[in-house]
């Protein structure tokens, strides 16, 4: 399969997303911190917004946030987690 | 284009600009441009022992890209002009983007899912 | 006006538009952090907020005992005007949704 057409790439990219939406996922940043929480939406810059958020720096919990917005130039990578 | 024009606005007031390596540089806004580089004149660094060659250095050009903040006089700021500027800039970014997407994927006929659960 | 496009999040940049008027947290690189009510933003995360409190964490290693010592240096700011490229995450206060 050729892969270098970039709109096939970013709708691979997109459908990703959209089977994650109302899923628990881990986002973890360059800087290390890793977010657990209920994704809610995406955009193209990987920008994030999640609920129920946890940040979680060196595997230790250190913060809630109620909705958080993370901005996507950070974002190392976006796992899906199975349903708790 | 909403901070190009906020700018704009301000020229001739005193504003702080805070760099990324954390010199701090107050003086008059004399222009600004599209990527928020900026013109100051009669400035002054606000630790000026700590950076003693800047003490005869009265005007400046700040490159946009290294700005981490900007002191604004807050009497000069209308905070509700400025929401609604945002609200009507986030409604054409989105307008904008709609197009943008609609256009690619009219071109890619051919895009097929390969994603698998 | 489009009610949709009012009240819901479809984009991630929707969270902010409704956060406008309020206060936020933003945390941003080298460990600072802002809580200030948010009056205008774009597409990049340029904001500008009012009534800031920085808070700035520094850490300091005592020289005699080797024991890393966490200060945390407030300070306040009427109006400030805050470059995107630094921002890594920002939270509403929470929605009544």
């Amino acid at each position: 399969m050729t892969t270098s057409n970039t709109s096939n790439n970013s709708n691979a990219q997109f459908n990703f997303f959209k089977m994650c939406i109302g899923r628990p996922v881990v986002v973890k940043l360059n800087n290390g911190v890793e977010y657990r929480g209920i994704l809610e939406v995406v955009d193209g810059n990987m920008n994030i917004v999640m609920e129920q958020t946890e940040e979680y720096l060196n595997g230790q919990l250190k913060t809630k946030y109620g909705d958080c917005f993370l901005r996507g130039n950070n974002v190392l990578y976006i796992s899906a987690q199975p349903r708790k | 284009m909403l901070f190009f024009s906020f700018y704009k606005s301000l020229v001739g007031k005193e504003i702080t600009v805070e760099l990324k390596n954390d010199l701090s540089i107050t003086g008059l806004l004399q222009s600004v441009d599209q990527f928020l580089n900026i013109k100051l004149k009669d400035i002054k660094v606000n630790e000026e022992d700590k950076y003693p060659y800047m003490i005869s250095v009265k005007n400046c050009f700040i490159r946009g890209s290294v700005v981490r903040y900007v002191h604004l006089p807050a009497e000069d700021v209308d905070v509700e002009t400025l929401q609604d500027h945002s609200r009507l800039e986030a409604r054409e970014q989105k307008k904008q983007n709609k197009q943008h997407q609609e256009q690619k994927s009219s071109t890619a006929t051919t895009a097929t899912t390969s994603t698998t659960v | 006006m489009d009610k949709r496009e009012e009240g819901s999040v479809e984009e991630p940049l929707d969270l902010i538009r409704l956060s406008l008027d309020e206060r936020i947290f933003v945390k941003m690189r080298q460990d600072r952090e802002l809580r200030g009510k948010l009056h205008a933003y774009d597409q990049h995360l340029n904001m500008i907020l009012s009534d800031v409190e920085e808070t700035i964490k520094v850490v300091e290693k005592d020289e005699e005992t080797d024991e890393e010592i966490i200060r945390n240096i407030k300070r306040n700011i009427k109006m400030l005007f805050v470059r995107g490229d630094g921002v890594i995450l920002i939270s509403p206060p929470l929605r009544t949704s």
